[in-house]
């Protein structure tokens, strides 16, 4: 169902209702969404809820036309991005993406058990010896010197982790589709698993885009 | 946003940056990471097996500057305090003395976990010896 932009009557801009990104646009909440249909239902609600439509309308008509079309855009710029539609999902599905490492504190402060860490360890490893190179390298540049050997190393990390974000996202993808599963069949109980899935997949993302920004500024 | 004086001061001057002999049975080493901005921290401490005091602290933090404030002051702190009253430290702390604003507080968090991360490898460490010390005196 899609969420009503006009009145069905009178054919007048409304003001926003409280939906989803999703619904705004009359989807699903499904990941696997095509693009260009996407792009296509923008393109086509921009040029109807555009403020400058609606330069003569009364005052109203104008601030609903304005919130309308500011909708419009974050929708269409979170839902767009691969990244940013499924974080969005998950803080659909009530999942707080800056909060877990801070309730997950809280959860081993309280039991006494040592915190399970969100980020898997043999990642944390790389990430930090990788930082270490990277130090090095720097530390190196100011006195003028250059180290080949640092810099093959740091090339080679440098190309594994860019085929290790290839790899989340394409596993990113086919949790996309097991998640749209869900949706047509119904089965709830098959979503905190997909859920948690996806959330691991996008922690490790932010890591390893986070370190490429470091070793490309760093070689640059 | 700007950094409160202490955070800016523990970034200029850094406590206790450096690094332990993770193997030695002596030291913890913990080592986080803050999924929300990709920080990683590592914190080492090295503990008195008679008085369970933590008698050195070092740590490395690549992040910003209020992760690095968090993790310096961290050691400041667990210095010359037993392994359980290093537990009680609570990032709520952390964020009080540093002044951090609430988009800073994963900062904090990381700190208590390294602190936290680092004294379970440690008492993991003890655990692991200990039958091997029941054995000799049999």
């Amino acid at each position: 169902m899609r969420a009503v932009h006009f009145c069905s009557s009178c054919g007048k801009v409304q003001p926003p209702v409280p939906v989803d990104y999703f619904m705004f646009f009359g989807f699903t909440a499904k990941l696997d969404l095509d693009t260009a249909s996407l792009e296509k239902e923008f393109y086509a609600l921009s040029r109807r809820l555009h403020p400058d439509l609606f330069a003569q309308a009364n005052p109203e008509e104008r601030a609903f036309s304005l919130e309308q079309s500011s909708m419009l855009n974050d929708a269409y710029r979170t839902l767009k991005d691969p990244i940013k539609r499924t974080e969005y999902l998950l803080r659909l599905e009530g999942i707080e993406l800056e909060e877990q490492s801070k309730q997950a504190t809280e959860k081993a402060r309280a039991t006494g058990e040592l915190k399970k860490q969100v980020v898997p360890p043999d990642l944390l490893e790389e990430v930090f010896e990788l930082n270490m190179h990277l130090e090095e390298l720097g530390a190196q540049k100011k006195l003028g010197e250059d180290d080949p050997a640092l810099l093959e190393e740091i090339g080679k990390a440098k190309l594994s982790l860019e085929e290790k974000h290839d790899a989340l996202l394409h596993d990113l993808k086919t949790e996309w589709k097991k998640w749209d599963e869900t949706i047509d069949n119904g089965r709830e109980v098959d979503r905190p698993k997909i859920l948690a899935t996806m959330l691991d997949l996008l922690n490790r993302r932010n890591y390893i885009r986070n370190l490429l920004r470091d070793v490309n500024e760093a070689v640059e | 946003m700007s950094y409160s004086d202490k955070v800016i001061d523990h970034y200029n001057n850094p406590r206790n940056v450096g690094s332990m002999d993770k193997s030695s049975a002596d030291v913890g080493t913990g080592l986080v990471g803050a999924p929300e901005c990709g920080d990683v921290m590592k914190l080492q401490i090295k503990v008195n097996p008679q008085t369970n005091v933590i008698e050195d602290a070092k740590f490395k933090t690549f992040g910003c500057g209020s992760a690095i404030a968090s993790s310096s002051l961290a050691t400041e702190w667990v210095k010359g305090k037993t392994v359980d009253q290093a537990l009680e430290i609570k990032n709520t702390e952390i964020v009080k003395e540093l002044a951090l604003p609430p988009v800073k507080i994963h900062c904090s968090v990381l700190a208590e976990d390294a602190i936290r991360a680092a004294i379970g490898d440690w008492k993991k460490k003890q655990e692991a010896t200990k039958p091997a010390a029941v054995q000799t005196v049999q």
